[in-house]
């Protein structure tokens, strides 16, 4: 009750808080999902990308 | 009305027992109340006339245009049950729903704002691609720059290179064309600029040859200044690329260069 009503009044009550509070929390989003689906990427390509290939050429 | 035929229903005859058991024979007759007389009602004013005429939805029930049939409220319909659409906090049809409010509000909120998150991650993403879709490419950025390595060139000499698509001079300056182009007046200049504000290492001039006034290439060590010199329209240029004779109004322009490291020197 304390904690979401804290959560409420200084997050979702205002349109102002609640678009910085959007805008901030994309910016960590963006961070975290570009990340993890990098991450996903190389290790579903596991060894046919040339950054794992690289070493056998040079 | 007060018919006469009715008037006998309005007699009443109540024999009183007294205590004393004494029957005195007296007998009370209570007599109808006072007849009135009914008047017709009729409506001479306009707020008679609104007491008498209907207010309220008027609706014909019954009659030969109308269906007789009614619809009945029936009490045996259950309520439906809608706990599978509400939320936790209400479900308790006890529980005071404004303890809950702040939860529900805030679950509300945080969809749309996860929502939102991700739509501006995804509006992002496009813009960006949009917007490096119109930048230079890998392969033409690679080609805007001229990678120069500076021992190639002997002193006193002015080499020429191709630089998007323009004619580069490197002139390698020997102490004496320095200490002339440093001790030059800028007053005197119809370009005034000092040499030290067109060169970052003094022995080596680095310009786009291409001559202000029309854009001829000029030819190096030549003309009256020991620069350059335009054969078009004779415009001459001095060792700091600067127009000193001729028509041209503007120097030489200096490209964006760097000194990355000892003798490397890249343009662009």
């Amino acid at each position: 009750m304390g904690f979401s009503n804290t959560i409420y009044n200084s997050i979702f009550k205002r349109t102002s808080t609640m678009a910085l509070a959007i805008v901030a929390s994309a910016f960590f989003f963006e961070r975290t999902f570009d990340l993890a689906t990098e991450t996903f990427f190389d290790k579903y390509n596991e060894g046919k990308l040339w950054k794992h290939i690289k070493d056998k050429y040079e | 009305m007060l018919k006469p035929a009715s008037v006998p229903g309005y007699f009443k005859s109540v024999s009183q027992v007294v205590s004393n058991q004494l029957n005195t024979g007296k007998q009370i007759a209570i007599l109808p109340k006072k007849s009135v007389v009914y008047i017709p009602w009729s409506s001479t004013s306009p707020a008679a006339l609104s007491k008498a005429l209907p207010t309220g939805n008027v609706s014909v029930s019954v009659g030969p245009a109308v269906t007789s049939q009614v619809r009945w409220a029936h009490t045996d319909i259950t309520v439906p049950d809608f706990t599978n659409y509400r939320r936790d906090g209400t479900k308790n049809p006890a529980a005071k729903s404004d303890k809950s409010e702040d939860s529900r509000k805030n679950f509300t909120y945080l969809m749309a704002g996860a929502c939102t998150v991700g739509t501006a991650y995804a509006a992002k993403a496009v813009v960006t691609q949009f917007i490096s879709s119109m930048s230079a490419s890998a392969d033409v950025l690679a080609l805007a720059k001229i990678e120069i390595k500076l021992a190639d060139i002997p002193e006193g000499k002015s080499v020429t290179f191709k630089w998007r698509g323009k004619p580069l001079f490197i002139r390698h300056r020997s102490a004496s064309e320095i200490q002339a182009e440093q001790s030059v007046p800028v007053s005197s200049l119809r370009d005034p600029q000092h040499d030290n504000d067109r060169v970052q290492n003094p022995s080596f001039l680095v310009v786009i040859g291409v001559c202000t006034h029309l854009g001829c290439v000029p030819i190096a060590n030549a003309g009256d200044f020991g620069g350059y010199y335009c054969p078009c329209h004779g415009s001459h240029y001095d060792a700091s690329g600067r127009i000193r004779k001729g028509p041209a109004p503007l120097n030489l322009e200096v490209p964006p260069y760097t000194y990355p490291e000892e003798g490397l020197l890249i343009v662009g």
